[in-house]
């Protein structure tokens, strides 16, 4: 009880103050709350057991389950694009034959579709937090991919360019 | 340690599960708070739905900062304060000072009316004493309605939750004396709204 800081007349009002009820939100009002709570969420998703592991496991999955498939198919798709743009380019300027450009860059992609296959298999045998890690450079993995690709077709097309123009000349 | 209840624990232990991450002692502060948060905003809007969802808003914003809150306060100060800011933010935003103990001013039906009415429950008196109950709490309902907002706020947290002037100046970020002010000046209105109980 509040101390008595007022008139004696407003003694009857304070005492029905008090007694005013407290009214109930309707049901599931804790659930849609809870709901609405971000760092929850991955947990209710996939309840662990105990509680030191939570972080984690919410870590974990907000590292590697969302993020995995997404990485691993925007990449690939990425690494396909820059591999079709460079053949693309090869063809125009240096008179790369379609054959060998398209079973190159084939042969560049099925290697990230294998980066994309053993992705997912090392999900399964490794482990989550595993593969969180191992992910943690596959960025630096695409690039050096890429890297690669860019240093095979320049040099690919660099060898061609020579012997097309030396073919020039003794002609 | 992990309580398997938390009936005797303190609030800032179960906000120190919370901040752990534990969903028992989200629910369990949502469990202490949800009928005075709710019943605050309520009587502030006097719209169900309207409470309700401004309720809602106030526990995701508190529990989503849980990180932030500092235990030298009371978690309750804290939680009312978010709730009132919300509330006169939504009343700014709507220009809703007057209201009806009939409804929501914005109820244009009568299933809408009854459903924005205040209603009034008691329980553990005989028929003639919870009449009675039940016109002093409507009486004082609709005088709390007839309250500028921010005297409605200092008036329930003074008199319903028992909250010291200190304590609802930090809630209301008002100066001291202007919540000294509000209260003096909403226990005169509300005296000559129920005259008849005196």
């Amino acid at each position: 009880m509040i101390e008595h800081d007022f008139d004696e007349d407003f003694v009857p009002i304070a005492a029905e103050l008090q007694r005013l009820p407290y009214m109930s939100p309707s049901r599931g009002f804790a659930d849609r709350v809870i709901s609405g709570i971000d760092r929850l969420q991955p947990a209710r998703v996939a309840p662990v057991l105990a509680s030191r592991h939570l972080e984690l496991h919410q870590g974990g999955q907000q590292a590697v389950v969302p993020r995995r498939r997404m990485g691993v198919v925007r990449a690939t798709g990425r690494a396909a694009v820059g591999v079709s743009l460079i053949a693309a380019a090869a063809f125009m300027f240096f008179e790369v034959d379609v054959l060998t450009a398209i079973l190159a860059a084939a042969s560049t992609q099925y290697a990230f579709a294998i980066a994309a296959f053993g992705a997912q298999v090392g999900a399964v045998v490794l482990g989550p937090e595993t593969i969180a890690f191992l992910q943690a450079g596959a960025l630096q993995a695409v690039l050096l991919y890429m890297t690669l690709a860019v240093g095979l077709f320049g040099g690919y097309a660099a060898i061609r360019t020579a012997a097309h123009i030396a073919k020039r000349k003794a002609a | 340690m992990t309580p398997k209840s938390y009936t005797d624990v303190s609030d800032q232990q179960v906000v120190v599960f919370a901040q752990e991450g534990r969903e028992d002692a989200y629910r369990e502060l949502i469990k202490r708070y949800e009928r005075p948060v709710f019943s605050l905003i309520y009587r502030m809007v006097r719209d169900n739905e309207t409470a309700e969802d401004l309720a809602q808003e106030t526990f995701i914003k508190v529990l989503n900062n849980i990180d932030r809150y500092r235990p030298e306060f009371k978690f309750s100060s804290w939680l009312f304060k978010i709730a009132n800011n919300i509330t006169i933010d939504h009343l700014r935003r709507r220009q809703v000072d007057t209201i009806s103990i009939e409804g929501a001013p914005d109820a244009i039906t009568a299933e809408r009316a009854r459903a924005t009415a205040v209603t009034v429950t008691s329980g553990g008196e005989s028929p003639l004493e919870e009449l009675e109950s039940r016109e002093l709490g409507a009486s004082i309902e609709k005088a709390i309605a007839r309250l500028r907002p921010e005297y409605r706020a200092c008036i329930i947290l003074r008199h319903v939750e028992d909250y010291s002037y200190d304590e609802i100046a930090e809630i209301v970020k008002l100066p001291l004396g202007t919540v000294k002010t509000y209260i003096h000046r909403a226990r005169q209105e509300l005296r000559e709204y129920l005259g008849d109980l005196r």
